[in-house]
Order: structure tokens, then C-alpha cells, then sequence
């Protein structure tokens, strides 16, 4: 596959967020634009100097909600575009954001991300497809059939899973912002309600609302802004990728774990950098299987070994692959839109010595992936 | 005469609803077989495809007990969720029926059954494919 190659530096030089929850009050605009405002004041930019805008988020509320979300910050005339692509509806926002400035159309942009989510199970197709009379059309019935392979294949016990929720609740014990900031044990885990077996509902990430922000910055630009560089962040690599036939003839989220490894290559290849070179990661944990398998994806581990380094407590924010440090999607929570944007504002945050008490130790490299059903996926490489 | 809940993934051979075979594609370029429908092939992207009939039983690959049932599901629940690999190579899901979950083993033999189910909208009854522990 034809790799994009970058031109000029991009740096990220201003992150927000909105916390994660549920905000009964509040609606998509109004959790985007806190999240943006948040995100101009980080960074020390005015509004009227954004050139373009990028919003991620799934569900419908309305046309050009992107438009109506900015507008209360001043209509400036400038080019929106609204952004979908299932759960990695922000971190393409931020992606578009990315190759848009490296290639020099324009020197700024902002990426943001909202979403208000119905509660309930997670549908993909459309209704009345015969999926629903044949009842595969269930996202974490998808992931609890890999779930089960990957038990089946590896010996990985239910508490080594279940130590990746425990794992996600210490973390956004730590953060204001998460969803689900009660620790919990092993066993409070694997006997929380069945989804559909082995999955409880404690491995699912909660639907989530919430926004998130990040503006990004030619760094030969930085000057004519009026900005500086102390705090900025560089993008060394943006990768983003459709699913790649898998050898199982379906394009059902359940069979393709894999899609993430071949953009983690070209991420790792574009950047000059190796999974060895990685101080901390963010990745898709919709459930507890996908935080193990996306890590060995995206070769952190061996294939496989990702269960052992969770028991070790090597993906612990005192371990050597800290992962998911503000709580990931299972403590976080995910609102759909948001969560490509807040993994990119926790790996910032991390990167500048700013994450408080999640702080991990000297991070130079931070890496965040953020897949999305239907088959997409996306791999960002930071740096300081 | 029933219809098959999806004329492009089963092909019902007689009135009865009874008996009838999975569908797939194969690929005259690069030989690659996939369930159900395509116009090009989703491995090298030719449209160079026959349909095939593919086998009516396989392994089992995985399978799960789903509690809380996905929007528009007509049947009990809970439900067996299985995912069948066929000797050709692509993978099935399905509703595993005529098992208990304690007799499921992974990469047991499975076979192929039908079911008639009614839609919850409807009257209308569709012929829908299932997976059972393949019969000695």
C-alpha cells in the first residue's frame, strides 16, 4: 500500500476536554465547544485565527453540527467538515487536521470531538438487514468471540482479563474527568452482570458523552501566531486504515484484530521509531480483549504474551508499558466522536509532565490507537 | 414457498425449508473463497468471481452466550452465538441450537440446520441458517 509521506513538522500546541459522563442538560454543541474552548485557552489561540476545523461524532443530530457548534464562538466563515467513522470519528478529524498542515494547505487547524450517545447495545448495520433474524449483529458478542479464541489459545485466565478493568479504574481513580473512577477488584469484575459470555459488563467501556479538543500547528508557523514552542507536541506519524482482507471472507469487527498491525507498521516506518521506543500507549479498550490485542498488534508484546504483561503489572502506570493512563475507554468511557481526540489530550498531557498524579515516568514517545466498527483504524505516534 | 432470510448467503433447494446450502464467491484469480455475496474479490480486489455452494458443516471456532439480545432479535434469549470456520476457510456466524452451552467444546464438528423464523414486524417467515453439533 502506498504510504503517505509527510512534508513540514506538525506540532499540537493546545488540548481540552470536557469530562466524560452523562449530561442530561447538555447538548452535542455544548459539549464540543466546551471542549474546544478548553482546548484555544491550553494553547494560547485566539477563534478568529483557526483556519479550518475538523468534528468527529456518529450519531445524528442534525446536519452541519459541527457548523452550528462553532458558530457560537463567532462565524468566521472558515471551511467545517463533519467527520464520521464509527468510534474513530475524532482521531480522523485529527488526522485530516495532520496531513492538511504537513502538506501546506493551511497552517492551523482545530480536531474536536463530541458525541451524546443513546444507551443500550451498539448496532452497526442498517434495520431489517438479516443480520438481526441470523443475531450476529452485536458488537460485544464480536468481541466475546475473540475473547474466548484468545482464552482458548493463549491459557490467559478470566482474572488476567479482568485485571485490565481493574488496571482502567486505578487510573481514572486518578483522573476528574473519567466516567468510571470507582476502583473495583478481580472479582468484582468477572461477577459483574454476563453481556454475552465470557464478556461482564465491567469489560465493556460504558456509552459515555463528553467532548474533546486539540489544536494543531505548522511548527514553522508557531512565530507568525505569536506562539511557543515549550509546550508543543510533535505528530511524527498519522496513519489511518480501512480493514485488509483477513483470510475469514467477512467484514464483521469481530474477525479483524488484526488490522491494526499493518497500520502500526507504517506508523513505526514513517516515524523512524519502534515499539521499543514507545514510553506510553493509548489504545481502542472497548473491551478488555481489545486492549490485550491490540497491544500485541501493534507489537508491544509478543503475540499472545499481552495477558501475562497485564498480571505482571507491566501495563500499570509504574510499569514499562504504561497503556490506557487516564482510564481508557472501559474507565473513561466512550463517547464516540471524543475518544480519538482524548486519547490524543492524555498523550499530550503525558508528553508535557502535566498528567499529575497519572503522570508516567519521563515519556518521550507516546503512541495512541483508535479503531472504529466497520472496520477502521488509526495510529498516532507523538513525540516531544 | 419460505424465503431464505438472505437469498445471496442461502439457497434453499426445496419448498419444505428444509434443505438448502450456504453461498459464497470464489475468485478464478487468486483462488480465495468468501461467504456470501461480492462483486469484487476481498482479497486482490478482481472481479473475475464464480458463485459456489460451500460445505454445510465446520468447526467451531468460537462461540458465546448473548444475555442481552441486539436490536431486533425475534428469538430467546439467551442465545448460543457461533462462529463456524468452513473447510473453504471463511468463517459463519450463527445461532447454535440442539446443544447445551455445557456440551460446547471449541473446534468441535458442526453442522448445518434450518430454522423457520417469524418476523417480529411481520408475518412473514424466514428460512434461517443455524449450527448444530455435526450428527454421527
Amino acid at each position: 500500500m502506498t504510504q503517505f509521506q509527510p512534508g513540514r513538522e506538525v506540532v499540537i500546541i493546545g488540548v481540552g476536554l470536557h469530562p466524560f459522563g452523562r449530561f442530561p442538560d447538555k447538548n452535542l454543541a455544548w459539549l464540543a465547544r466546551y471542549a474546544v474552548v478548553e482546548a484555544l485557552k491550553d494553547g494560547g489561540v485566539t477563534w478568529k485565527n483557526i483556519p479550518v476545523a475538523y468534528f468527529g461524532h456518529v450519531y445524528y443530530h442534525g446536519m452541519s453540527v459541527g457548523e452550528t457548534a462553532l458558530a457560537q464562538l463567532g462565524l468566521t466563515g472558515i471551511p467545517i467538515i463533519n467527520v464520521e467513522n464509527a468510534c474513530s470519528s475524532g482521531s480522523t478529524a485529527l488526522w485530516q487536521a495532520f496531513w492538511g498542515i504537513t502538506s501546506g494547505m493551511y497552517d492551523m487547524a482545530l480536531a474536536f470531538g463530541a458525541e451524546k450517545v443513546p444507551r443500550g447495545p451498539v448496532t452497526v448495520t442498517e434495520e431489517d438487514s438479516p443480520d438481526r433474524y441470523i443475531g450476529s449483529d452485536h458488537m460485544m458478542a464480536g468481541y466475546a468471540l475473540r475473547m474466548r479464541r484468545y482464552m482458548a489459545d493463549t491459557g490467559a485466565p478470566a482474572a488476567a482479563l479482568a485485571q485490565v478493568v481493574v488496571k482502567a479504574r486505578e487510573n481514572a481513580a486518578l483522573n476528574p474527568y473519567a466516567h468510571r473512577t470507582s476502583k473495583c477488584t478481580v472479582e468484582e469484575v468477572l461477577n459483574s452482570r454476563l453481556i454475552a459470555d465470557p464478556l461482564t459488563l465491567y469489560q465493556c467501556c460504558p456509552t459515555s458523552e463528553g467532548g474533546a479538543a486539540a489544536v494543531l500547528c505548522a511548527r514553522e508557523a508557531l512565530g507568525s501566531y505569536g506562539l511557543e514552542d515549550t509546550r508543543a507536541i510533535r505528530i511524527d506519524a498519522a496513519v489511518l486504515r480501512s480493514g485488509n482482507y483477513n483470510g475469514r471472507g467477512s467484514d464483521h469487527s469481530a474477525f479483524s484484530p488484526s488490522r491494526t498491525e499493518p497500520a502500526a507498521l507504517a506508523a513505526y516506518e514513517v516515524s523512524g521509531l519502534g515499539p521499543e521506543d514507545v514510553d506510553l500507549v493509548q489504545v481502542h479498550d472497548a473491551s478488555t480483549i481489545g486492549e490485550l490485542q491490540q497491544l500485541e498488534s501493534l507489537r508491544l508484546v509478543p503475540q499472545g504474551e499481552a495477558w501475562r504483561a497485564t498480571a505482571d503489572g507491566r501495563t500499570a502506570l509504574t510499569g514499562d508499558i504504561p497503556t490506557n493512563t487516564d482510564g481508557g475507554l472501559l474507565a473513561m468511557g466512550h463517547p464516540f466522536g471524543a475518544t480519538g481526540v482524548r486519547m490524543i489530550h492524555e498523550t499530550v498531557l503525558q508528553l508535557r509532565g502535566e498528567a499529575g498524579e497519572r503522570q508516567v515516568r519521563n515519556p518521550k514517545v507516546g503512541l495512541a490507537q483508535c479503531s472504529g466498527a466497520g472496520d477502521v483504524t488509526t495510529v498516532h505516534i507523538l513525540s516531544k | 414457498m419460505l424465503a431464505s432470510v438472505d437469498p445471496q448467503r442461502l439457497k434453499l433447494t426445496d419448498e419444505s425449508g428444509t434443505r438448502g446450502t450456504l453461498l459464497g464467491c470464489r475468485c478464478k484469480d487468486c483462488q480465495v473463497i468468501i461467504f456470501g455475496p461480492a462483486t469484487f474479490c476481498q482479497s486482490c480486489t478482481s472481479v473475475d468471481l464464480e458463485s459456489i455452494d460451500l460445505a454445510s458443516h465446520g468447526t467451531l471456532f468460537s462461540y458465546t452466550i448473548v444475555r442481552i439480545p441486539p436490536a431486533g432479535w425475534p428469538g430467546q434469549v439467551p442465545y448460543i452465538l457461533g462462529q463456524i470456520m468452513l473447510p473453504e476457510g471463511p468463517h459463519v456466524l450463527a445461532e447454535i441450537v440442539h446443544c447445551a452451552e455445557s456440551d460446547l467444546r471449541m473446534d468441535m464438528a458442526m453442522e448445518l440446520v434450518f430454522q423457520t423464523v417469524k418476523s417480529q414486524e411481520s408475518e412473514e417467515e424466514k428460512v434461517v441458517y443455524k449450527w448444530q453439533p455435526s450428527q454421527p
